[in-house]
């Protein structure tokens, strides 16, 4: 189904916590392991900025309903930053702009290329790079959604339950808008194809993963897809992407865990 | 020469700013009443100048994050919801080009191409490499041009409202969110110039190089020349010139600028 651009972006909202009751986690504080995967989660939203300026360095942006979309979901990127940043600052964690900025200062070499390789990229294959990014984007959001499904499931907080439900929500949108669109150009293009399972089977990581310490991608990893469980969304995740036309049989997702020796 | 935040105190707050963000202004257009009351060739010219301007907010957003500024996390923030703004003003004024039955294309035709502003045509490739030079200084030459551009816009949303009557309610709101776009760049421009000797160099040069308004590069050449002519052209446009000339060269480390942007707004 097409996606609908003028629905999402008049329905597009920063998401809302003020009617939900934080100060529970004075009484119930979430546990250690539970904060550093908020944490490491939070920083990943707030880094949305970064990814936009990689999309925007392609030719695919000029189109008014890819632009659109791109404005809309780079604030919502950033609510779910701030909104998580709220749940942190109750259990004394302090996410502000000065700590942002030093987590990306400390990229150093490889952020400061990445939008010429990309641009670069971009001029040599032109179009077909555009599926890339939106099958790359897709294969995000959809894992993006799981998590916090499962961190809602894990943890069973009520409110954090929630907070995380209206996060994920969001996320199924742009889940759609990116299946969408890598659906409509790869289905067109069997280079588009060859070059979206090269990038994804060759350099795609979970979501985070190069921005932050492999540390914490394990630590993310295990505590929300350890298991059979966890191994059982990983794989409905796997099967979303492997339905992309061109992207049949990949595990991308499924294959990172085992490169971490994540046990299912 | 104190690092910012220990001395300087932000008066502007950006989560705040982004919490009470304006989004659709659709439901405050009354598009019978426009239609009914018409607006004149020049009104209409200019609104489609302004939406292009507006739209082309994502080609900004690109230049300004391949360079250190899209480090700055509270840049960032404040980015992340003037595109939004942006977004929606500039739907705004494609339902008012709607409402009179106007042309709602983008504008196209040759391009006005001076060697002065042919750094601002630059790609992304040669940004970026030019950005990863300069550093984190640009950050200054970013948010003052962005000030300027911003200052300009507002001129031009004025003009807009004199010379249609049925826009003076959309035009005042169009102008508030402006408003605060103008605080914060200016706030981060005078804190950014303030603490460094190369932000200010770098930003002269980013002030010499710039097209006017920001995007203009990718306006047809004779939209751009009405553009100048309609907000800056006559008495109370040179004025208005002038004002954002003075307001520039009160900014710490930069004077001769001003004349030079006040003289080139209007050629």
């Amino acid at each position: 189904m097409a996606f609908d651009i003028d629905k999402y972006t008049t329905n597009s909202a920063a998401v809302g916590w003020s009617d939900l009751d934080f100060d529970v986690f004075d009484e119930h504080p979430l546990p250690e392991n539970t904060l550093r995967t908020l944490r490491y989660m939070c920083d990943i939203e707030y880094h949305t900025t970064c990814y936009l300026r990689d999309l925007l360095t392609t030719p695919s942006h000029n189109e008014p309903e890819v632009g659109a979309f791109m404005t809309m979901w780079n604030r919502e990127e950033f609510w779910h930053g701030e909104a998580l940043a709220a749940v942190l600052a109750k259990h004394g964690i302090t996410v502000d702009y000065d700590v942002l900025k030093a987590t990306r200062l400390k990229l150093g070499w490889k952020d400061r290329l990445d939008p010429i390789k990309q641009s670069v990229m971009g001029g040599l294959v032109g179009n077909d790079f555009v599926a890339v990014h939106m099958s790359w984007g897709a294969a995000n959001e959809w894992s993006a959604n799981a998590a916090y499904l499962r961190m809602a499931e894990l943890e069973g907080n009520p409110v954090l339950a929630e907070l995380l439900k209206r996060i994920a929500k969001q996320e199924t949108r742009h889940v759609a808008f990116y299946a969408s669109q890598a659906r409509d150009r790869l289905k067109d293009s069997k280079k588009a194809q060859k070059l979206t399972r090269f990038a994804l089977s060759r350099f795609w990581g979970p979501v985070g993963s190069g921005v932050q310490d492999d540390a914490e991608v394990t630590h993310v990893m295990n505590h929300l897809f350890a298991g059979p469980e966890g191994r059982k969304l990983v794989r409905d995740v796997d099967s979303h992407i492997a339905k992309l036309p061109g992207m049949e049989g990949l595990t991308i997702v499924e294959d990172s865990l085992e490169k971490r020796g994540i046990a299912a | 020469m104190t690092p910012r935040g220990t001395t300087a105190v932000d008066e502007f707050d950006v989560r705040e700013y982004a919490r009470t963000a304006r989004g659709s202004h659709r439901a405050e257009i009354d598009g019978e009443a426009i239609a009914e009351a018409g607006l004149t060739p020049d009104a209409v010219h200019l609104l489609r100048v302004l939406r292009d301007l507006e739209r082309g907010t994502l080609d900004r957003m690109r230049n300004l994050l391949v360079t250190a500024t899209h480090k700055d996390a509270r840049v960032t923030a404040f980015l992340a919801t003037w595109a939004f703004e942006k977004y929606w003003v500039a739907d705004a004024l494609d339902v008012v080009l709607g409402a009179v039955g106007a042309d709602t294309t983008p504008l196209s035709g040759p391009l006005r191409k001076s060697a002065t502003e042919r750094a601002e045509r630059r790609g992304p490739v040669r940004r970026a490499l030019a950005g990863n030079i300069a550093g984190e200084d640009i950050v200054a030459g970013h948010v003052t041009t962005g000030l300027v551009d911003e200052l300009i816009t507002q001129v031009a949303y004025r003009r807009l409202g004199e010379a249609a009557a049925a826009l003076t309610s959309l035009v005042a709101t169009l102008i508030a969110v402006k408003d605060r776009h103008v605080a914060f760049l200016a706030e981060e421009a005078e804190h950014k110039l303030a603490a460094s000797a190369r932000a200010v160099r770098l930003t002269r040069k980013a002030l010499a190089q710039a097209a006017w308004p920001i995007g203009a590069t990718e306006i047809p050449a004779s939209d751009r020349t009405f553009f100048e002519t309609f907000v800056f052209g006559d008495a109370e446009g040179r004025t208005a010139a002038a004002r954002i000339g003075e307001r520039l060269a009160a900014l710490p480390g930069l004077g001769a600028e001003g004349a030079t942007v006040t003289a080139r707004l209007a050629p």
